[in-house]
């Protein structure tokens, strides 16, 4: 309903994940939750909580360890749903860039809908992020969204979807 | 008139906990979110796709919330206060009974949490009841609203209520049982859209319940009995922002160590 | 009237008789319909029926007294326990002097009044359905044919055992058949004649024998002081000593009802087959004592002993379902729940107003069909799916879903609104408090009620954690095979439970606690929805992304060892005081 969409983007909660990052743009995260920045004057509450959010707020390059996590937990996002990457590295695989215990970014395994750059990305940066993703957020559908890789079985109960193992093992998908 | 407010019943919690939040916020110098965000928040919601584990766990937490709805409900209709408090043990149930029935770790821990804090609140408000008893000599809440001189004659009773008001609206320190940072919610963490709405709106109806026994000390007062709702919601956000959450063994040592015998003094002073 | 003890008899010796199943299924059926139906017809009519035994009789009952004495000698020799070889002989002494100064009877020694019809109504309504259970259960036991028949025919012997006591007027009379109910539980509680069994039987028969020794001791202070041994009389006369005997019977009451420190036969009982647990400690032995503490209530009522009677069975309430919380195996946690809720009866019965006494009978109408749907729920999953302890039941309700909704049912009943028990205690609360500013005392009563409830709502919950647990739905779950000899006894005492609970909420005449039966539906409506709920998406569990499935552990609070001995002490203590309150007054 048109009426209910208008609320989206005055009450996006959001989930935190740290995909293997140095934890400086963690801090900045929470930075700008704490009462100087304050992001809960836009509604924002950090649940936690992959059932309840609306945007992932993913920092780090992705190491082969939390791979299938940031996927688990991106499927669990119930749509309509944003993924802001925050900082370079998440981004571009930054400093982390070609090392082979990493990924270089995100993008390779969800879809991103907002990259904020820096090292670390400051407060200010990370709150303009996500106003900007919250036009996204606006504008999305409630269609299912799908990972890029490590998509696996989806099974049905009577004509309806089921996420359960969304994501499959990493193994079975390396090729 | 009374229909009418059990109506709105959801929306007035809805209130008061979105004024909970500008208050903590303006405690904390921040500016908040705006007083009507309980209500974005459940617009947004709806709007959300719904994912369930079964459909067993997704319903109980509607049944939670119209039992709980019931309760509050008989509050408003002046009804015995015993069948209420009982009446509340049993939508906590079904709600314990939902962070059962799914397999999930955070689940059961809250689950446990909240049984426990039901051990911890529940005889405290039972006394409460019969020390309101001994005063007016009726259980009736409309009885007892015709009374006066609680304050007076149960002024223990009244810290000892205070001490459990931040278990049940659930305040630190005695948060444990939501515990976000430790077991990201409990018992809510796994609804989502529709249904979380229904434990998000009973939230507010906690809110409800647990005030309207703060505010049957007045008496027949409504003026005094809003003065100490008021205050009882100042002190209580004024001790969540000041402390650390405490450990559920803790609770239950401050609870039955302090809360019940201060309780116990002041019944056995009416008394004697 | 004579139906109810015979009847069994005459049953038990058929079941004898003809070891097969067949029959046996008949046989219990029809003394289930039979009895229920005379006990029924008794209650509805108000005649009191009294009844003088001949000369021949009371002979009669002083031999088989004796035997009986005789015979837990034989067995404290057999198996070398100081314990009952001490107390049999000194039953047999006491028991000796008692007869030989006991008067000639003056009145009626068996008088079937109100509250043996109500009693009947208990003890036969639920022990006939425990007795059916039983053919199918012992069809699963591993033991022979003949053995099997003479479980069935001692369960029915046991019903007509029951049926006579709560009907004896004479001290000496109920204490023939309150040691017959002894040896009734020490044969089945060692049926299965492993060391285990053997040795929980042995304790069983010293600590009953206790409260014979008591009672004797009682009927002696009777005849002494008064000169009778006659219940009636002796309730009915005055003087200071009437107390010292009532409290001497109101302790082997505790003594029965196992409060602390006597549980331990109680729950030493649950290595026994289910339907001897159900039947002795749920539906039918262990009412003995609320029942003896509500024939002693109007001498009890308001007295400094009264107050304090019920202080202590309050302080049994609690601090059995405190013991509880640590205990794994579910029978036992059912039987210590039993016996605080005997506390709970014994001290509401104690209080001796008309309507706590009335409280103490509704909630032991609804606490034996609840605990006997509990237990023979275990007995269903012991049997089908050989599961014990709580730990072993993690997720059952994907296994078993019949059987975790009856015991859902029987969780829900003991502690919820508008079930039977519930308003038991809300009622209780109402009325103890409209007492308190004459009785202060009383004030620890309520709030051990209080408290109790809570921990036993603990308790019962975190049993239900166990077996609630389940998995994403996506996969249906598997359907359960429970044979008719163990779902038709359930559907009765479920059914029943419901009917009464209803019945109650009717006879309040209190529009308000009719209201209370609303959310009630709101819970019978929900699963119509279930249908409703396959458009929405399955999802598995959160567990921080991993994708395996973690169960958390159950709880429990032990109580340090220290805590435990203080705890024993204290009640011996109380015990000890009981008695010493009853002299003192």
């Amino acid at each position: 309903m048109k009426f209910f969409t208008t609320f989206r983007k005055k009450s996006p909660w959001i989930l935190h994940y740290n995909a293997g990052s140095c934890n400086g743009c963690d801090i900045e995260i929470l930075a700008s939750l704490a009462p100087k920045f304050d992001l809960e004057r836009f509604g924002v509450i950090n649940t936690g909580n992959p059932k309840q959010s609306d945007i992932f707020l993913v920092t780090g390059p992705v190491t082969y360890r939390s791979r299938e996590r940031l996927v688990e937990l991106y499927t669990q996002i119930p749509e309509p749903k944003v993924v802001v990457a925050v900082g370079s590295c998440t981004a571009t695989g930054g400093v982390f860039r070609g090392m082979v215990n990493t990924e270089d970014g995100i993008d390779r395994y969800i879809p991103v809908d907002v990259y904020v750059p820096g090292c670390a990305s400051s407060p200010q940066l990370i709150i303009d992020g996500l106003v900007k993703a919250l036009e996204i957020l606006e504008a999305k559908s409630k269609e299912i969204e799908k990972p890029f890789k490590l998509f696996g079985a989806i099974e049905t109960i009577g004509n309806k979807l089921s996420r359960l193992n969304m994501a499959k093992k990493v193994h079975n998908d390396e090729n | 008139m009374t229909w009418i407010w059990i109506l709105l019943a959801p929306l007035l919690g809805g209130l008061i906990y979105g004024g909970e939040r500008v208050l903590r916020a303006r405690m904390q110098r921040r500016q908040g979110p705006p007083l009507l965000q309980p209500f974005y928040d459940m617009f947004k919601l709806l709007d959300k796709r719904t994912l369930i584990i079964h459909a067993p766990h997704a319903l109980l937490a509607v049944a939670h919330f119209l039992v709980l709805w019931f309760t509050v409900a008989a509050i408003f209709l002046g009804w015995n206060l015993l069948y209420i408090i009982f009446l509340h043990l049993f939508a906590q149930i079904l709600l314990i009974l939902a962070g059962y029935s799914v397999r999930s770790v955070y689940s059961h821990l809250g689950a446990n949490r909240e049984l426990l804090m039901v051990v911890a609140y529940e005889p405290i408000l039972i006394v409460v009841a019969v020390g309101f008893y001994l005063i007016s000599g009726s259980f009736e809440i409309s009885t007892i609203l015709q009374g006066g001189g609680y304050w007076h004659q149960l002024p223990l009773l009244f810290v000892a209520l205070l001490i459990i008001v931040p278990i049940k609206v659930k305040k630190s320190p005695f948060d444990v049982g939501e515990a976000h940072q430790e077991i990201v919610g409990g018992i809510e963490i796994e609804y989502s859209g529709v249904f979380y709405e229904f434990l998000y709106m009973s939230r507010f109806l906690e809110y409800i319940f647990i005030y309207s026994f703060v505010f049957l000390f007045g008496g027949e007062s409504y003026w005094l009995g809003a003065v100490l709702v008021a205050g009882t919601f100042l002190v209580v956000n004024l001790v969540d922002n000041a402390t650390a959450r405490v450990h559920t063994a803790d609770m239950l040592k401050i609870v039955y160590g302090v809360a019940m015998s201060l309780a116990i003094i002041n019944i056995l002073g009416v008394l004697l | 009237m004579s139906t109810l003890f015979l009847l069994p008899i005459i049953a038990s010796v058929f079941t004898l008789l003809l070891p097969f199943e067949r029959v046996h299924y008949f046989i219990s059926a029809s003394v289930l319909v039979i009895l229920s139906v005379s006990a029924f017809l008794l209650y509805s009519s108000p005649e009191i029926v009294t009844f003088q035994l001949s000369h021949s009789m009371n002979l009669l009952v002083v031999i088989a007294d004796i035997i009986l004495l005789l015979y837990f000698l034989y067995q404290g020799i057999k198996f070398k326990s100081a314990n009952v070889i001490f107390l049999s002989a000194v039953q047999l002494l006491l028991y000796g002097y008692v007869e030989s100064i006991a008067p000639i009877a003056g009145s009626a020694e068996i008088v079937v009044d109100n509250l043996s019809k109500f009693m009947f109504l208990i003890i036969n309504g639920v022990g006939g359905i425990i007795v059916l259970y039983s053919v199918r259960y012992m069809h699963d036991e591993a033991v022979s044919a003949t053995k099997k028949s003479l479980f069935i025919a001692g369960l029915l012997l046991f019903i007509s055992i029951m049926n006579l006591i709560v009907c004896a007027n004479s001290i000496l009379l109920f204490f023939l058949l309150f040691e017959m109910t002894t040896l009734a539980s020490y044969l089945l509680i060692s049926f299965r004649n492993d060391p285990l069994s053997r040795a929980n039987g042995l304790k069983a028969l010293w600590m009953n024998q206790i409260g014979g020794v008591i009672i004797l001791l009682g009927a002696l202070v009777a005849i002494e002081g008064f000169g009778t041994v006659m219940f009636d009389t002796l309730l009915k006369s005055s003087g200071g000593m009437v107390l010292f005997a009532v409290a001497l019977l109101s302790l082997s009451a505790l003594v029965k009802g196992a409060a602390l420190p006597f549980e331990g036969w109680l729950l030493g009982a649950m290595v026994a087959p289910t339907p001897v647990s159900a039947m002795l400690h749920s539906a039918t032995m262990v009412k003995i004592a609320p029942y003896l503490i509500l024939k002693l209530a109007p001498v009890l009522g308001s007295t400094l002993l009264g107050n304090f009677f019920s202080v202590t069975g309050a302080l049994v309430f609690v601090a059995a379902s405190y013991l509880a919380l640590s205990r794994f195996v579910f029978k036992e946690i059912l039987g210590y729940s039993t016996v605080a809720l005997l506390g709970l009866m014994m001290a509401l019965a104690a209080i001796g107003t008309k309507e706590s006494m009335t409280l103490a009978m509704v909630l032991m109408v609804f606490h034996a069909l609840s605990k006997a749907l509990l237990f023979l729920s275990a007995g269903v999953l012991e049997k089908q799916y050989h599961v014990k302890s709580i730990e072993e039941m993690k997720g059952l309700v994907h296994r078993a879903p019949k059987t975790v909704g009856f015991i859902l049912f029987g969780f829900v009943s003991l502690t919820l609104p508008p079930f039977g028990l519930f308003m038991g205690k809300l009622l209780a609360i109402t009325s103890i408090s409209s007492l308190l500013r004459e009785r202060p005392l009383l004030l620890i009563v309520v709030l051990s009620l209080v408290i109790g409830s809570a921990l036993l709502v603990l308790l019962y919950f975190k049993v239900a954690s166990a077996i609630l647990s389940s998995p994403c739905d996506i996969h249906p779950s598997e359907k359960e095979y429970l044979p008719y000899g163990f779902s038709i006894p359930l559907w009765l005492l479920t059914l029943y439970s419901i009917a009464v609970s209803l019945g109650f909420i009717v006879l309040q005449k209190n529009l308000f606690i009719a209201w209370l039966a609303l959310p009630l539906l709101v819970v019978i409506l929900l699963p119509s929805m279930v249908k409703r709920m396959e458009q929405y998406d399955r999802i598995q569990p959160y567990h921080c992304g991993e994708k395996e499935l973690f169960d958390a552990a159950l709880v429990y609070y032990e109580p340090s060892i220290r805590v435990r001995q203080m705890i024993y002490w204290s009640f011996g203590m109380l015990f000890v005081a009981v008695a010493f309150i009853g002299v003192l007054s």
